[in-house]
């Protein structure tokens, strides 16, 4: 990798031993991919929100960094709280999130609280270099924004937003940003979640290109959220939709795809309940919810006789905006609760049974003891 | 006894060796190392990811082979902090290194240097010629994989 002479000094301590090591960590990781250098980047995100005793690792770097008064360089965003005051045992859990978000204070971080950063607060513009983690943020911003950044880890995310630097590889390059598997679809009635999650589990590092479907931003958001937590997809395109891919030729970059796959309908019916009787809990906003979204979601229940508790979780100023819309007024308080929170983390440390449905495949994914359905099966069963 | 030798691609320096633990399925490690009970010491390693083949299995003390990481931007994190409560692998040889992965490894080298050896090795033969239980030694400078066969 060349090393300008700034990087040099940096390297070698003139900035201090954490920006020192910083850098370092960002070198020796660029170099596995074979980055030919470090580029300066727009903006970060940072996906490590939570604060839990399991990390101490992470509290360990983050404290070797304050001690030195290193502040972050770039705008930083941070993903959501992870619901530490809903109850005992989450307070318990997650009993050094006071003393991380003072952290994150002293490190100058913009509290958004919200893995939905593009949204609000950090919206990059195409080609921006970005350092992200989150992967769901990640895959938004390389496909839909055209944006470019890797799927940063935690702490990788915080070595960048200290130095301002990523090292150039992988989607950063435009020469991997070019579709590699043509993904065929033959739904009638389309999900773009449950879609997103099916060719996350059959395309792991590589670049699907989508046949056309007019895919809502939403959609596109809880399409990519699914693919990146199924799999690992940090970049994918649509036919005629999203911003690398005005046509098939583009979005192939002239080449033929590597395969091509085909998705059917019973392909996404596969990941559907048949039971929407068992859940007690029906979640919402895995990513955070837009106030639309929410406005949405609350068109279909109020004024309905609820019979589950409903989550909506949403970005923190999305919240503010929803709450003072008549759909929120209108809103059975007794069973729907409207939160900021992570409700991965905050369902996550809950030791009863989870009986949870939800239309998040990243929430479906990753939480035990989950369902997934449709948005229209989420909606219905909030009443059955 | 038979042993073979393999060239992979060294990517995280340093050596380690023990008993092959093999998956065919890629591995969620966020997802895997995530849940409270991974708090616990002496079960950090534990994969606790029901979609996963290696579901109960603690890998602690192991070199895994594996064909990728999925999943969340959590990985490094979580791979770190078995590294740092030395609980973690004794190296990784993988067939498709991402950024995650390799996260996890550098950062406990260059932060707390306990970093430990990873491989990249591509070719499908790998899993012909390892079985779980074998002895392997994995070489993180110059990419050599020994394996030493009980069968």
């Amino acid at each position: 990798m060349r090393i300008d002479s700034e990087q040099d000094a940096i390297l070698k301590g003139d900035r201090g031993e954490v920006i020192s090591r910083a850098l370092r960590t960002l070198v020796d990781y660029g170099t596995v991919f074979n980055a030919k250098r470090l580029v300066p980047i727009k903006s970060a995100h940072l996906a490590g929100s939570f604060g839990t005793i399991s990390y101490g690792a992470y509290f360990h770097v983050l404290d070797q960094i304050l001690k030195e008064g290193v502040r972050v360089k770039v705008p930083t965003t941070i993903n959501p709280r992870p619901g530490h005051d809903i109850s005992l045992l989450n307070r318990i859990a997650f009993i050094k999130q006071n003393a991380l978000d003072y952290k994150l204070k002293a490190l100058g971080v913009i509290p958004n609280y919200s893995c939905a950063c593009y949204e609000q607060d950090n919206i990059p513009a195409a080609g921006d270099y970005l350092a992200w983690a989150e992967s769901s943020a990640v895959v938004f911003s390389n496909s839909v924004l055209g944006a470019r950044t890797n799927r940063n880890s935690v702490l990788i995310d915080l070595c960048s937003a200290i130095t301002g630097y990523t090292p150039e590889f992988g989607y950063l390059l435009d020469e991997n940003r070019s579709g590699n598997v043509a993904v065929k679809i033959k739904i009638n009635q389309m999900d773009a979640t449950a879609l997103g999650f099916i060719i996350g589990q059959k395309i792991v590092n590589k670049v699907p290109v989508i046949e056309h479907f007019d895919f809502s931003r939403s959609d596109l958001k809880n399409m990519g959220a699914a693919m990146a937590a199924a799999g690992s997809i940090g970049l994918f395109h649509v036919e005629g939709i999203t911003p690398e891919a005005s046509d098939i030729h583009t979005a192939f970059a002239g080449s033929e795809p590597e395969s091509t796959i085909t998705i059917t309908q019973s392909d996404l019916n596969s990941l559907r309940t048949k039971h929407l009787d068992n859940s007690r809990l029906v979640v919402f906003g895995c990513p955070h919810l837009t106030c639309k979204e929410a406005s949405d979601i609350a068109a279909h229940i109020t004024g309905k006789r609820l019979t589950k508790n409903i989550w909506l979780c949403m970005m923190p100023q999305a919240k503010s905006d929803f709450e003072k819309t008549d759909y929120y007024k209108t809103l059975d308080a007794s069973h729907v609760s409207v939160y900021c929170h992570c409700p991965l983390a905050a369902l996550t440390v809950q030791l009863r049974r989870k009986q949870v449905l939800t239309s998040s495949g990243k929430l479906y994914y990753y939480l035990e003891g989950t369902e997934y359905g449709t948005m229209e099966d989420c909606l219905k069963a909030c009443e059955t | 006894m038979i042993t073979s030798e393999l060239q992979g691609r060294a990517l995280v320096a340093g050596y380690g060796s023990g008993p092959a633990l093999v998956s065919k399925t890629a591995i969620n490690f966020a997802a895997a190392f995530g849940r409270p009970q991974n708090a616990i010491p002496g079960r950090r390693a534990v994969i606790n990811d029901r979609h996963h083949e290696l579901f109960k299995q603690n890998i602690k003390g192991a070199v895994l082979l594996f064909p990728a990481c999925i999943g969340s931007t959590f990985t490094g994190m979580v791979l770190l902090q078995i590294m740092y409560k030395k609980e973690a692998p004794l190296a990784m040889v993988v067939q498709h290194a991402d950024p995650l992965l390799i996260a996890g490894s550098v950062l406990a080298k260059v932060w707390f240097n306990c970093g430990i050896p990873v491989v990249e090795y591509s070719r499908e033969d790998l899993y012909a010629l390892v079985r779980t239980g074998d002895i392997i030694s994995v070489n993180g400078v110059n990419g050599k994989i020994t394996i030493q066969t009980v069968r």
